[in-house]
């Protein structure tokens, strides 16, 4: 079987491609937190910023946040898996690479010269009607999103490919083995988290570019029109899988890396394979939340979105985050950097989804839909979830197998300022929710009502200044990892 | 009574279950780190964990399906058999609002509407919510801010929310969905009497 065998060489070479995301992520990352800052300067009335402007930097920040976030945890998958599992084309690893990257600038050209500001949902028909921005503005933003849609169905179609045939079958990926009797080939969880993560991407993508396509042709023939329901349904069906995905794929790293700190096996067994099936099943139609106010769609769906929403907590908490702590409890484990944020992401992800979870049934969300209580959950499982797990595999990466069981003291400092600026960033997002202050918007100047007005504008202030925390932390874990990869430092070992 | 009535909105609810679930979440990690101070063979430490999900699984079933009992009853959609006193027409346009009582006899284009409407307290009044151009979102708050309750602006969709007044003075009318530039300044008032 030494076919099977990764060389050492392509390892080197599967090292180099992870690397070149990370830095993509890490110079990029940053500008969108800043488009963030200016947007919170700008509702504090810190800063004055044109309409448009605050809408398109709010695009913007939206639709490349979900980008480079899913593009970054889906290379991270893909390193783990070709490096370790089964070898995956370089060659299509660098049209992703270099496909999104075109998309990225694009998408950033189209948005922040070409003012085009319709929000991340771009919710039909905005685009068309009213709009401050020229059309040639939404054409580049949608080819780019399309471009990106392409090149992630690309990698998601060669990885399950790959893993396919190195686990003969496609349903052997879901576990499905472990549900019948008798002998089969051990299944590492990266890959049953990585498959349920990718196949509702599949669907995520292909819904996402039937949309932009009905978009561009309109762009071309303007007397096209299509059903505004049925957009909005297909548009958040999009999303809604995306941000999942995103975060299953950095739970699949979780699962794979963990063990290596707790030194205890993290195995699939048929627990975690219904636990991960169901969610497959959940994620499809959770999205539904995201209509409850428009009361014109049929009742049954409503219903159903707050049932499947209900019952998503389930196998994340019961299996995901019981597996964690069963991993962690009295294991007299380090806590060096990698087991600390993946950790702390867990946390995140508990606690955006206990919001969630709240925000979801019907009789509350009347209250807050549309309020900044939205972004609040959506923001902790993201940056606290998500964001977290990310760095947790940087430093992994930046490290080494071996360096990242070193102390890291300046790396944890920097993941402290990160935390603390973070939870307080997001608290003031979760008091204007509480107060009733609508999101999406530039500023709060125009409402009468009570005081939520000043309340809005106070909080974005403060949460203003929470984020040059964030930043503070980011610049220190930045020190750190550059140190780590350039092997400057010399840690001292425990 | 009042003051009782300010700390019971749904946002404030909301806040005190999250701020609950928050400080469970984080009591559960403090424990979890610092029992790593200790050592215990990994499956004698898995098989205490995993009876412990036993029951949190039972009792999270439990809980959902309360919570889906109690909050499926009390949703904002209108009933079957629901009867309106009075019908208030709304048209949501880039960038306010046509609103008028009764019926709406045309296209949400053509229609007429103010900024501004006059409806009784105590009333059952049934609110035909419409959109002339993209989505919008018609949002009430009143004098106190707080978003009392709210149904989507789509073109080409009627959404009808029935809402009743239980209090006098004004409310305001505040556009909860992204419409473009000046969707932030897309209010409009109702007056209770
Ligand atoms: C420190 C980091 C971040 C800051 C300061 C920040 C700030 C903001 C602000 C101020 C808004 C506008 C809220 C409103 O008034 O409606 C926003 C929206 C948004 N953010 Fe972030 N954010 C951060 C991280 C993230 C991350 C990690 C994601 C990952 C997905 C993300 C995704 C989004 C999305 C999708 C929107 C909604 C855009 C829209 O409504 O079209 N953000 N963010
Ligand atoms: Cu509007
Ligand atoms: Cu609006």
């Amino acid at each position: 079987m030494s076919t099977l065998e990764i060389s050492q060489v392509e390892k080197k070479k599967e090292r180099k491609l992870a690397i070149i995301w990370a830095v993509t992520f890490l110079i990029v990352f940053p500008l969108l937190v800043i488009l963030g800052l200016y947007m919170r300067l700008n509702q504090g009335k810190v800063v004055e910023l044109d309409y448009t402007k605050f809408y398109a930097f709010m695009t913007m920040h939206g639709l490349g946040m979900a980008g480079v976030l899913f593009s970054v945890a889906f290379a991270g998958l893909w390193y783990l898996i070709s490096t370790r599992i089964t070898r995956l084309s370089l060659g299509v690893g660098y049209f992703v690479y270099f496909t999104v990257l075109i998309g990225f600038l694009a998408l950033a050209y189209g948005t922040l010269i070409g003012n085009f500001a319709a929000g991340w949902y771009m919710l039909y028909p905005l685009p068309f009607k009213g709009a401050s921005w020229a059309t040639w503005s939404t054409q580049v933003s949608a080819v780019a999103l399309i471009l990106m849609g392409i090149a992630w169905l690309v990698g998601i179609l060669h990885l399950l490919y790959a893993l396919t045939k190195r686990y003969g079958g496609f349903f052997n990926l879901l576990g499905w083995q472990y549900l019948r009797k008798g002998d089969h080939e051990k299944l590492p969880s990266v890959v049953l988290i990585a498959t349920v993560a990718l196949i509702p991407g599949i669907f995520a993508f292909l819904a996402g570019a039937v949309m932009l396509i009905m978009y561009l042709l309109q762009t071309f023939e303007p007397s096209l029109a299509f059903n505004p329901l049925l957009m909005k349904n297909l548009t958040f069906f999009f999303g809604h899988m995306l941000v999942n995905v995103t975060l299953y794929c950095g739970v699949g790293w979780v699962y794979a890396l963990m063990p290596e700190f707790t030194k205890r096996e993290w195995k699939v067994d048929k627990v975690v394979v219904y636990s991960w099936n169901a969610t497959f099943f959940f994620i499809v139609f959770a999205y539904l939340h995201h209509l409850y106010m428009d009361f014109a769609q049929p009742r049954s769906m409503q219903y159903i979105g707050q049932i499947f929403s209900y019952m998503s907590a389930v196998p994340a908490t019961a299996v995901t985050m019981f597996g964690i702590i069963a991993q962690v409890y009295h294991s007299k484990m380090k806590w060096s950097i990698f087991p600390l944020m993946s950790l702390f992401g867990m946390m995140g992800w508990a606690i955006g989804g206990f919001a969630a979870l709240v925000d979801t049934t019907i009789a509350i969300n009347v209250g807050l839909h549309n309020t900044l209580w939205v972004p609040a959950h959506f923001h902790t499982y993201m940056l606290m979830g998500v964001v977290l797990f990310i760095f947790g595999y940087l430093f992994y990466l930046f490290s080494g197998e071996e360096g990242i069981h070193l102390k890291n003291v300046t790396g944890k400092a920097g993941f402290w300022l990160f935390v603390i600026g973070a939870y307080g960033f997001l608290l003031m997002f979760y008091l204007s929710g509480i107060n009733g202050v609508p999101r999406r918007f530039a500023d709060y100047q125009g409402i009468e009502a009570g005081h939520v007005k000043e309340t809005g504008t106070q909080l974005a202030r403060y949460a203003a200044m929470f984020i040059y925390l964030i930043l503070l932390g980011l610049l220190v874990m930045y020190w750190s990892l550059f140190a780590k990869l350039t092997r400057r430092q010399k840690a001292s070992a425990w | 009574m009042s003051s009782i009535t300010i700390l019971m909105t749904l946002q404030n609810l909301a806040g005190v279950l999250t701020l609950a679930g928050a400080i469970i979440v984080v009591a559960v990690v403090i424990f979890v780190i610092s029992s790593t101070s200790k050592e215990e063979d990994k499956d004698a430490a898995k098989h205490k964990v995993y009876s412990v999900r036993t029951r949190y699984f039972f009792g999270l079933c439990l809980v959902l399906i309360v919570g889906l009992f109690i909050s499926l009853r009390l949703l904002p959609y209108p009933r079957a058999n629901a009867v309106a006193d009075e019908t208030v027409s709304i048209v949501g346009v880039q960038w306010f609002w046509k609103m008028a009582n009764g019926e709406r006899t045309t296209g949400p284009l053509e229609f007429v509407g103010s900024n501004e409407v006059t409806v009784p307290a105590k009333k059952n009044l049934k609110f035909v919510v419409t959109s002339a151009d993209v989505n919008h979102s018609f949002g009430i708050y009143n004098s106190k801010g707080v978003l009392v309750t709210q149904t989507q602006a789509m073109p080409q969709y009627n959404n009808v929310l029935y809402h009743q007044f239980d209090e006098p003075g004004e409310y305001y009318v505040v556009c909860m969905e992204y419409c473009g530039q000046t969707h932030s300044y897309m209010v409009g008032k109702i007056h209770v009497q």
